[in-house]
């Protein structure tokens, strides 16, 4: 009798404890569940085994009020494979202006196949057009990079020249107009950028003779500073952040992926990240149908791809 | 009766243990990292006056202790006349900036430029004011506009007196076509003119030198290799010797070098490395040239910090942090007068 009643005491405090420890992690909870809610996909490979190296696509879309949420292109494309093991990182940026052909809907620019078939359909045109499998895909909007730079405490990154834009869309200025703007100044050398700044950073192509290959270094350049800024981050943080970026950041990876990545994040450092972008010889420039372009050169790309991506 | 009052205690302890399970989680956080005031702060002294910025405001660090100067205004990269007297400084607001001669106490003494305009593109951007060696004219980064391209930002180095009736505005720098421009001039007591030029070689890739100019207008000369992707340079007081940070192309960690600089054969020595893997920023020279003030986290993806390293041409020295808790400016280099 007295066994059974220090039995029914000890699974009352375990179960206290269990709803203390759910209650904390509630928002992870509830950001993991709105990802799939909203007919985003869940975890595409569950049974993958947890130390073998994995692809994550990253997915950056303006999604201010000029595009209707069911319209929104990708500005930004990543493709990362991660080995935990030998610590090392492939980081290879997909030009968004890339003329591919997109599984269902013709050819069209890389950047449509977001708004024509979600993340899914992102992922379908990265996997026929450069041949490599997806595991994971992590979609952010503007606000979410704002969100989750502000909420690590800002991002150190070397400005290799000064940025400068005097057409910087306002478009997430309180009260602002999406079609009005300001004027940006990023400056050389070392800096810390807290999220408007770093938007700004990463956002802003006026004015760079590499128009958006200049952005795409600059976006793997903060992308590099969040995974240094995450590292010193533990799975405590994660309610706090998914609070933070509720609705603003969808993955398909989950929590264990995540915990994952956040505690190898520091043991990869400069060297062991492999950075890639597709400048000329791998692209060329042309215009179809009125709209500029860029020509991939798939007899360069493929087997860089498929060294980069085995 | 008993029985239910034993049954109502454990039903609130484990209330409180829920509770405390919950807590303690929320302890186990790293969270951000907390930034002070300057004027909250101590630090290791150093001789002479140091001036930095942090939040928009200027602080003067002596003897261990910051002072605000300016309020928080946008105020940002300060450098000093060259009797200490005065400070030239600019105060960035949304779309513009100017630049200001300051008292010492941090009061306007005037307003050198005025950039301002209603049609937004059509402002101006004024950075990194520095005085002549004799204190007549300010050397400043401003962004000529293309009246062909309005996409097309480049700043260039151009000069004012600092009274506007005795003289005119002269543009010292043709910056490469859409590379940002020529930063962070050094006017020399010799005439010249040291800055950072970037470049975008065929590959795509960005490269800034340290490039020495004789005349306004003309090419000038590279002091450094475009591989060894410096900036921001540093002239000791004497002119002899030449602090810049080089990050070799790596994204994350950068160099502090100093070298000899001969004027006369427009050339510098051998490059010592003071400072090597930390995310060095915007070095300074002691009055003396002896010491190397220059801004850095103390931990990847922390503040930035005041720090000092003494030069030395054959050891490598071993840098002191100066400050702790800051998130000073980094783009702000540390002015340091006796």
């Amino acid at each position: 009798m007295f066994k059974r009643r220090v039995l029914v005491v000890s699974a009352g405090f375990l179960f206290a404890g269990l709803l203390g420890l759910g209650a904390y992690f509630l928002p992870v909870f509830q950001a993991a569940g709105s990802s799939v809610r909203s007919g985003y996909m869940p975890e595409l490979d569950p049974r993958q085994r947890s130390t073998a190296p994995f692809t994550v696509l990253l997915l950056g879309s303006d999604d201010d009020a000029k595009f209707p949420p069911e319209r929104l292109n990708t500005q930004s494309m990543i493709l990362v494979r991660v080995d935990t093991v030998a610590r090392q990182a492939t980081i290879l940026s997909i030009p968004r202006d890339l003329w591919v052909p997109i599984p269902n809907h013709g050819e069209g620019k890389i950047s449509t196949a977001f708004q024509l078939g979600g993340p899914s359909g992102a992922i379908a045109a990265v996997e026929s057009n450069f041949g490599v499998h997806v595991d994971y895909f992590v979609w952010i909007g503007l606000n979410g990079l704002v969100k989750l730079v502000d909420q690590l405490g800002g991002v150190n990154v070397i400005v290799t020249n000064p940025v400068l834009d005097d057409f910087y869309p306002s478009d997430l200025t309180p009260g602002g107009s999406p079609y009005e703007y300001y004027r940006v100044a990023v400056l050389p050398g070392a800096v810390r950028l807290d999220g408007v700044h770093a938007l700004q950073y990463v956002r802003s192509r006026h004015g760079d003779l590499r128009g958006d290959f200049a952005r795409s270094e600059r976006q793997q350049q903060v992308l590099l500073a969040i995974k240094g800024q995450s590292s010193r981050l533990n799975v405590a943080d994660l309610p706090a952040l998914a609070s933070a970026l509720n609705g603003e950041l969808k993955t398909s990876m989950g929590p264990t992926r995540i915990r994952q990545l956040l505690s190898v994040a520091g043991d990869f450092d400069g060297q062991s990240i492999h950075r890639i972008v597709l400048v000329d010889p791998y692209t060329s420039e042309g215009v179809i149908a009125g709209q500029y372009v860029l020509m991939p050169h798939w007899d360069m790309i493929r087997p860089l791809v498929r060294q980069s991506f085995p | 009766m008993r029985r239910a009052l034993v049954t109502a205690a454990l039903v609130v302890a484990m209330s409180v243990f829920g509770a405390g399970v919950y807590q303690a989680a929320g302890h186990l956080k790293t969270g951000r990292p907390h930034v002070q005031r300057p004027t909250q702060t101590t630090g290791s002294p150093l001789s002479g006056t140091i001036y930095v910025v942090q939040g928009g405001a200027i602080y003067r660090y002596q003897r261990g202790s910051f002072r605000q100067i300016t309020a928080e205004e946008g105020w940002m990269q300060p450098a000093a006349d060259p009797n200490g007297t005065r400070l030239v400084a600019v105060r960035r607001q949304s779309n513009v900036s100017e630049v200001y001669v300051l008292e010492r106490s941090g009061r306007t003494w005037t307003q050198l430029t005025r950039n301002r305009s209603s049609q937004i593109e059509l402002n101006h951007w004024s950075f990194y004011p520095r005085f002549s060696p004799d204190g007549s004219r300010v050397f400043y980064d401003y962004d000529p506009k293309d009246p062909y391209n309005s996409y097309r930002l480049d700043l260039a180095i151009f000069s004012s007196p600092v009274d506007p009736s005795s003289g005119d505005s002269v543009q010292w720098t043709d910056p490469n076509p859409y590379t940002g421009g020529d930063v962070t001039p050094i006017p020399l007591a010799s005439g010249g003119l040291i800055y950072t030029k970037f470049s975008i070689d065929p590959q795509s890739k960005v490269h800034s030198q340290i490039w020495l100019q004789l005349q306004p207008g003309s090419p000038g000369t590279a002091l450094t290799d475009p591989e060894a992707d410096c900036l921001q340079p540093a002239v000791s007081g004497d002119g002899r010797l030449l602090a810049m940070v080089c990050t070799n192309g790596q994204p994350l960690s950068a160099q502090l070098v100093v070298a000899a600089f001969y004027p006369a054969t427009l050339s510098l020595g051998r490059a010592a490395v003071l400072v090597n893997g930390q995310l060095v920023a915007s070095p300074s020279f002691s009055p003396d040239g002896k010491t190397v003030a220059y801004l850095a986290p103390v931990v990847p993806g922390g503040g930035f910090q005041l720090w000092a390293v003494p030069v030395a041409q054959t050891t490598v020295p071993a840098p002191r942090q100066v400050s702790t808790g800051l998130d000073l400016d980094a783009t702000s280099a540390p002015v340091w007068v006796p």
